[in-house]
This record gives C-alpha cells, sequence and structure tokens, in this order.
C-alpha cells in the first residue's frame, strides 16, 4: 500500500509510504485523497517525509486535492525534503500550500 | 572525449524509476551539484513521463529510448519514442501563467512538464525524423 492515514485531534494525516511521488501513482494518491473528503475528513496533513523525489504528475495530484476541498477545510504538507521543496519552489507551487517543518508542527493547527 | 550510455524501456510509468536512477549514477560521476543532480532527474522522468502518456497514450508494449551523451562541457538526454509527435503549440516556450492563491482556475492540475523542462535545462529541441520522435536536452557542466 503506497499511502495509509491516521488520525491526529481533527487533522487526517496521509502517510506517503514511498520515496517517489510521481505519474505512476499520482492518480492512486488522487482516489486516495478524494475518498477521505468524501468521507468527511476536511483537515488533512500530507506527511511528505519518505518522498524523495516529486514530478509535476504527484505535483498535479496534491493540487487536485487541495482544489477539491474548495476551501471547505485545510490541507498542509509536512516535512518535505530538498528536491520537492525545490520543485514547489519551481512551480509557485510555495504560494498555494502551507508546507511545515514536521506534521507535529501541522497539527498544532494555523 | 564523448561518453554514449543508450537505455530502453517498455511504456510503463513504473519503468521510470528505472531510467532515473541510472541518469543519477553518471550524474555522480560528474561536476554537477546535488540540487543541479535531482533537477536533471525531474527534467528526465517529466519527457520520459510525456512520451508514455502522450506518445503511446499509455499502452504498454511500446519503446522508450533515451540516450545519454556526456563529454567535459554537456550532458545531453535524448529521449526517444516512435509514437505521436507532441503538438507544436505544446512546444512553445511561452511563459508559464502566473498562479494566483486566490483564484482556483489558475491551480493547474497538468501541463507543467514542458515548462518545468523549459526553465530548468541549458537547450532543448525536438524532432521527428520518419517514426522517430526525439527530445533533445542539455545542461552545461561546470
Amino acid at each position: 500500500m503506497s499511502f495509509d492515514q491516521r488520525q491526529e485531534g481533527e487533522f487526517t494525516v496521509i502517510e506517503i509510504v514511498e520515496a517517489r511521488l510521481d505519474a505512476s501513482i499520482a492518480e492512486s494518491f488522487k482516489t486516495f485523497a478524494f475518498n477521505l473528503i468524501d468521507n468527511d475528513q476536511h483537515h488533512l496533513v500530507v506527511n511528505l517525509s519518505q518522498v524523495r523525489f516529486m514530478d509535476s504528475s504527484g505535483l498535479g495530484a496534491l493540487v487536485a486535492a487541495f482544489k477539491k476541498l474548495a476551501g471547505n477545510g485545510s490541507f498542509s504538507l509536512a516535512a518535505a525534503q530538498p528536491a520537492v521543496r525545490d520543485l514547489f519552489d519551481l512551480t509557485s507551487m510555495d504560494k498555494l500550500f502551507t508546507v511545515h517543518d514536521s506534521v507535529a508542527e501541522a497539527v498544532k493547527g494555523n | 572525449m564523448l561518453a554514449t550510455l543508450s537505455l530502453e524501456i517498455d511504456s510503463k510509468l513504473s519503468n521510470t524509476t528505472l531510467m532515473a536512477m541510472a541518469v543519477r549514477g553518471v550524474c555522480a560521476m560528474t561536476t554537477l551539484s546535488p540540487v543541479e543532480t535531482n533537477r536533471l532527474e525531474l527534467c528526465l522522468v517529466e519527457i520520459v513521463n510525456n512520451a508514455i502518456e502522450h506518445a503511446y497514450e499509455n499502452q504498454a508494449g511500446n519503446s522508450v529510448h533515451v540516450q545519454l551523451e556526456l563529454d567535459d562541457a554537456v550532458i545531453r538526454l535524448i529521449v526517444s519514442d516512435y509514437g505521436k509527435s507532441i503538438p507544436q503549440d505544446s512546444l512553445q516556450k511561452d511563459a508559464e501563467s502566473e498562479l494566483n492563491p486566490e483564484q482556483s482556475d489558475t491551480w493547474l492540475c497538468s501541463g507543467r512538464g514542458l515548462h518545468i523542462v523549459n526553465k530548468l535545462m541549458d537547450a532543448v529541441s525536438y524532432q521527428r525524423i520518419g517514426e522517430k520522435n526525439s527530445f533533445i536536452m542539455e545542461k552545461r557542466l561546470r
């Protein structure tokens, strides 16, 4: 299983148990996140600590989940590694996403 | 001296990692920094994904070929397929539409790959010779 979930108070933490969030699993991630949102999990934190590499398809899946929430809840990312942070910077996604240093920081709330 | 490495995978997205790891291995022999190596890996993956998803419309059983050429001054990656060509308008190096956090219609879920490659590589070109499409990208070595 590439993804897992756990509850931290009101936050649902999505664990990506893969070193690569790329085109080969982007659709699965989207389905996983959409199912959570459809099941009324509206405060999502995506733990990226294991993700060494992300391509534009992986990024697109994160954007799709963020859009699906449509402002009805919260969506943040945690523990992004350097290559992933660089991708956010290159694509200006750092303007859209809140990226916390750790899951612990993300679930403290805004 | 020019060194050439030739790699071939079947057109499945799960095979892209093999290409990426092989090219990272070569990058480790060069003067590319870790950040530059990550970026080269990203560009390679974007173009190989593009061949699988668009040229071959996600149909396995087709060949994606990568030729890596390395000399003292440049690393060149040539990604080739025998499927549908990239439309000319997709190849235009237009500036990417700016993301506005206040406007959700600017939060694009796809179509960023070529913009990323154009931004990160020093030279990019595309050609079709016979049935073969080739995307050529170069990164200068310091």
